[in-house]
């Protein structure tokens, strides 16, 4: 009797766990997908784009439009010209991919959200490998509110500062961070992640700082390589804990992504705009119960 | 005494002949010199110019595109009208003395005065609306639809805002100098 309630338990647990762990994937071929162009942005943190003198867009951004008003049609170029150093780039990488065309598809079931990216990987630079563990990762943030300064603005780049690692003079140490960031007030971008070569999904935040960890939303990130096509599937819970967003249907959250690509790390990545997700809500990327 | 006190109609008409004769080739001449100031060639006779602005001038639109219309020097420097041509003409005799006291001689001399020079004529530019960038642009006859998203939404927002060709175009046919403010691009 005491076996076979053991037994019971063991047995319940385990299904609790598949249940959790193998959350129902939507049919992806049934999802509408959206193209983001996502393209290298060699140096031009935060405080490049609000600079006048540097970015003729600043006085746009100070009127209130986003990165994607002025660009959104024009990502592969700004990628090209980055990336042959012609702008903002002092160390251009030979046969530095300028840009990757992603499918972005979402959606969810009341419970959990499903994205799927899914693009070509593009020529291999051939370039000295900066993360040896990791030939790709891809990661993407959500912000809600827009209580991050310029989070409805500047998607990702409200997180991108001049000092933080990797950019020129830059402290190795210093991460990612927001201008006043702080959990508790709301301010700050919940992140997700998926490692190739590690085959790991990462669920931190950025605030005061970046944390890889710490995250409970998180439910899988699973990738895989067909051929020459990437696509990598995350399913997290639409609840939250410290440091999650939590998302509600009828809202739309800030959103943007990047690939680091090529074993690259730092600010070699590959990035999106800003865009709107919109759970059961009009946005660029629309999430709908499935 | 007579005949002096008064001449003969023919004669009088003789003087009005010479006068027209000689006024025609003295403006004639004025305006032949003052042309030849307008010309691409006479503005980059100077090596002052000819080594930095004009080099840097023949890498953008304004010297080389597609439609194949080239707008000179003096298109955007020198006013068509007559009268603000000539003020602007007895302004730049200025540049002569400039030239006399090699005041922008060497590459180092001319990149350390260059942003003063750029503000000046961008004062100038923005007091005139513009005007020479007006002589061949106009936001009426611009046609956003077909222009890049970028271009359209800034030309949106310069006309919602009343701006200026120069508020934003610094920099088109020059290198930027180095130093702007903030207040520059204001």
């Amino acid at each position: 009797m005491k076996k076979t309630m053991i037994a019971g338990a063991v047995g319940a647990l385990l299904a609790l766990g598949a249940g959790g762990a193998f959350a129902a994937a939507p049919d992806w071929g049934k999802v509408e997908a959206k193209d983001i162009t996502l393209f290298y942005p060699g140096v031009s943190p935060l405080e490049w784009i609000q600079k006048g003198t540097e970015h003729g867009g600043a006085r746009a951004l100070r009127k209130g439009e986003t990165c994607a008003d002025c660009h959104s049609d024009e990502t592969a170029d700004m990628g090209k010209k980055i990336a042959s150093g012609q702008k903002l780039e002092p160390n251009p990488i030979p046969g530095k991919a300028p840009a990757i065309p992603v499918k972005v598809q979402a959606a969810h079931d009341g419970e959990n959200l499903y994205l799927r990216f899914s693009w070509k990987q593009p020529a291999a630079s051939g370039a000295a490998k900066m993360d040896e563990a990791n030939p790709v990762k891809i990661a993407f943030m959500l912000e809600s509110g827009g209580k991050v300064e310029l989070a409805d603005q500047s998607g990702c780049w409200a997180t991108c500062h001049q000092d933080s690692r990797t950019m020129p003079g830059a402290d190795d140490a210093k991460k990612k961070y927001v201008k006043g960031g702080s959990v508790a007030e709301g301010k700050f971008y919940d992140l997700y992640q998926w490692r190739s070569g590690e085959n790991k999904g990462f669920n931190g935040h950025v605030a005061d700082t970046r944390v890889m960890e710490g995250g409970t939303a998180l439910v899988s990130a699973e990738g895989k390589q067909d051929g020459d096509t990437w696509s990598v599937v995350f399913t997290r819970k639409l609840a939250g804990g410290e440091g999650d967003v939590t998302l509600e249907s009828g809202k739309s959250y800030n959103f943007g992504f990047a690939i680091h690509n090529d074993n690259s790390a730092g600010r070699y990545h590959h990035v999106s705009l800003g865009y709107k997700l919109g759970v059961d809500a009009d946005g660029d990327v629309k999430a709908a119960k499935q | 005494m007579a005949r002096l006190r008064r001449p003969s109609k023919k004669s009088l008409g003789g003087l009005l002949a010479v006068g027209i004769v000689v006024g025609i080739l003295f403006w004639g001449g004025f305006n032949t010199v003052m042309e030849a100031t307008n010309t691409e060639k006479f503005c980059i006779s100077c090596h002052e110019m000819h080594d930095n602005v004009y080099m840097e001038y023949k890498e953008t639109i304004h010297y080389s595109n597609r439609t194949g219309v080239r707008a000179v020097c003096s298109d955007c420097h020198v006013p068509k009208d007559w009268t603000y041509k000539m003020i602007r003409k007895i302004q730049a005799s200025r540049e002569v003395w400039g030239k006399i006291t090699g005041t922008i001689d060497t590459r180092e001399k001319f990149e350390a005065k260059r942003l003063e020079l750029a503000r000046r004529e961008w004062a100038r530019m923005k007091a005139s609306d513009s005007r020479e960038c007006r002589n061949c642009h106009s936001f009426d006859s611009m046609n956003k639809e077909s222009q890049k998203q970028r271009a359209r939404k800034q030309h949106e927002m310069a006309l919602e805002d009343k701006m200026t060709c120069i508020d934003c175009h610094k920099g088109i046919a020059h290198h930027k100098p180095e130093g702007m403010t903030e207040e520059d691009e204001e």
